[in-house]
């Protein structure tokens, strides 16, 4: 048994021994009791997008002063319902001019880079702070206060990413090729702090941590904290002028948005033997499932069962196939910080801290309460579906618009399974072009949908391929019905209400 | 093996050139991706052989009027914004990316096809397309 004191009296003493969470493994299995006598402190650490991370902004008042009610940095908008000059600008907000490719986590790495940032607010005045809109530009030195404060980082692990449907998908666990061709997952395993010390025993409200290249606090449990079931997060503190832009980066996740990498290092104190057996987890002993993103929903299916050994490894096995990994965190960037920590308490520059509230290890993540109903596919679909044959003339096919005053028509086989879809357009095309049959104009890669799938996920395919309607089919391709954008709004419009 | 790109001036757009100089050199060509406009077109192609062949390749587009440059470097990896994530790795059809020991990214130029997903998938805006030398 150690304790916290005596392990900052051997810092002091230059005496204490640390070691990066990568070599405890070996060190604890060789010989555990001298692992828990010798080891005062293992490093841990982390670099990798984190969306719910920001900071805290203090301008300085301005002469005459305003209240500002909006505010904007790099045209970035940061929140300012807060005192009159100040604000928290989230890593997540997207800048009014250059989208995704520019956003607040880039505003946050260009003022730890001492670059110059405009500055653009607006007020409604009052008899105390009567000025109403103003324009300048700052850097980091000319405010009074710039406080990362991160809701929620460091998560002990996430579960990974596969996309089996046959378009690509852009999301925030990056880009996911068609057909399960590859599988992206984030976090650093056997090195992240949390698991490292899955029971909480040495990090909770006050530990000190290595954040952003500088010194920083854990301020509690993040939000979605989850310990129950290992997906416990963090939520952290630290001086953004003190920090360094080698650990907090700007990122642009195509197609989806912006987010900061942040580094992140948490020492552990190796107190006790359990401490310690704790610190030596391996790679393959932290499991992670594989979900297939293609489905977008909140509960995604299982793809697989697997650990961060075989990620890591470049290729996992699914369904007798090698499909290739990308990590989403950065190992290198880790390690570094780990050693740097590791520099930094042996320099007696870093001292532990003794927490003073342990984190909750009871609570869960509930999904949202929503106040309306869930609405399917079969509640808004038309049932009677009218069909074509692919071998029926044109001119049949545009009397049939006509008469029933449709669009476009599925066109099926004679077991009722989907094989095309026809338009108006493709019937005024095909007579310019004087074709006759039915099959050679029609589309045959048709953008269908299932009775189960949710309103608003095919709303987002209508919109994403350009169209108006899509078939419903069943496990057998059978049209079952077809779904418009006339249906959906009106569906919406009285979700609405 | 070299990459070189090609331009097509609209003149010669409909002749069958890549063939006509497969057929008069012998020399086998891969075309990894191609680009043709009402005005001009843009083939990159690989040339697998000696120097000697890659020269007989070259000259025998040039005769035919094409403007030809050799390809150095496909990928440029601006160092100072890779965080060596890996993001970019699982997305290039050619396993032509890889972490080295130490954990850096690699790019491998002769296996590289010029696709760019990893360029437009990189969260840290590091990796660009060279367009030529």
């Amino acid at each position: 048994m150690k304790t916290i004191k005596e392990i900052n009296r051997r810092i002091k003493k230059g005496e204490a021994v640390i070691v990066r969470a990568d070599e405890m493994p070996c060190l604890f299995e060789e010989n555990p009791k001298r692992a828990v006598k010798e080891v005062d402190i293992v490093t841990t650490a982390t670099f990798g997008a984190m969306c719910s991370s920001g900071v805290f902004l203090n301008f300085g008042h301005s002469d005459p002063p305003i209240k500002m009610s909006k505010v904007w940095l790099n045209e970035v908008e940061a929140y300012t319902g807060l005192g009159a000059v100040d604000a928290y600008l989230g890593a997540a907000q997207l800048s009014e001019d250059r989208g995704i490719e520019y956003g607040g986590a880039h505003v946050i790495e260009d003022l730890v880079s001492g670059e110059e940032v405009s500055l653009r607010a607006e007020a409604y005045g009052t008899d105390c702070y009567p000025r109403k809109s103003v324009e300048t530009s700052l850097r980091i030195d000319d405010l009074n206060q710039a406080i990362l404060f991160n809701p929620r980082n460091c998560y002990q692990r996430y579960n990974a990413a596969i996309n089996s449907t046959d378009s690509i998908l852009h999301t925030y666990m990056g880009t996911l090729l068609p057909n399960g061709r590859n599988v992206n997952f984030s976090g650093t395993g056997e090195i992240n702090p949390l698991n490292n010390d899955p029971e909480y025993e040495t990090i909770g409200i006050g530990t000190r941590i290595f954040l952003g290249g500088s010194q920083g606090y854990v301020t509690g449990e993040g939000t979605q904290h989850s310990p129950k079931n290992r997906f416990g997060t963090l939520s952290l503190r630290g001086n953004l002028k003190e920090m360094d832009r080698r650990f907090l980066k700007g990122a642009t996740i195509p197609g989806y948005g912006v987010s900061l990498f942040v580094g992140i290092g948490v020492p552990i104190p190796i107190l006790n033997e359990r401490i310690a057996e704790n610190t030596a987890v391996r790679n393959r002993n932290i499991k992670i499932s594989i979900l297939d993103y293609g489905i977008p929903r909140l509960e995604r299916p299982v793809v697989k069962e697997t650990n961060y050994e075989e990620l890591f490894s470049g290729s996992v096995e699914i369904d007798g196939r090698k499909v290739r990994t990308s990590p989403l965190s950065s190992l290198k960037v880790s390690f570094e910080i780990m050693d740097l920590l590791k520099e930094w308490i042996e320099d007696k520059e870093f001292f532990l801290s003794e927490a003073v509230e342990p984190l909750p290890k009871d609570t869960e993540l509930k999904p949202m309460r929503l106040s309306e109903k869930t609405i399917f596919v079969e509640n808004v679909m038309t049932k009677n579906v009218i069909t074509v044959g692919p071998k029926d003339s044109i001119r049949r096919v545009a009397e049939l618009l006509v008469e029933k005053g449709l669009d476009q028509v599925p066109v099926v086989d004679s077991k009722n399974r989907l094989v095309g879809i026809v338009t108006s357009w493709d019937i005024t095309k095909a007579t310019a072009q004087h074709k006759k049959r039915l099959r050679d104009i029609m589309t045959k890669r048709v953008i269908s949908s299932r009775r189960n799938d949710l309103l608003d996920v095919v709303a987002r395919r209508l919109d994403r391929y350009g169209i108006n309607s899509t078939p419903v089919i069943d496990d057998e391709h059978r049209v079952i019905g077809i779904i418009t954008l006339g249906d959906i709004n009106r569906a919406l419009r009285k979700r609405a209400k | 093996m070299n990459k070189y790109l090609l331009k097509f001036p609209p003149e010669v757009l409909d002749s069958p050139i890549i063939a006509e100089t497969v057929l008069e050199t012998g020399i086998p060509v891969n075309i990894l991706r191609a680009k043709v406009d009402y005005d001009e077109g843009t083939i990159i192609i690989s040339v697998l052989g000696d120097e000697k062949e890659q020269k007989k390749v070259v000259n025998a587009l040039r005769k035919r009027g094409i403007e030809v440059r050799k390809l150095r470097g496909n990928i440029n990896n601006d160092v100072n914004r890779c965080v060596n994530c890996g993001a970019c790795i699982s997305l290039c059809p050619t396993n032509a990316i890889s972490f080295t020991k130490d954990l850096s990214i690699r790019i491998d130029d002769d296996r590289c096809i010029r696709c760019s997903l990893c360029v437009e998938a990189c969260p840290l805006r590091a990796l660009s397309l060279q367009e030529e030398v």
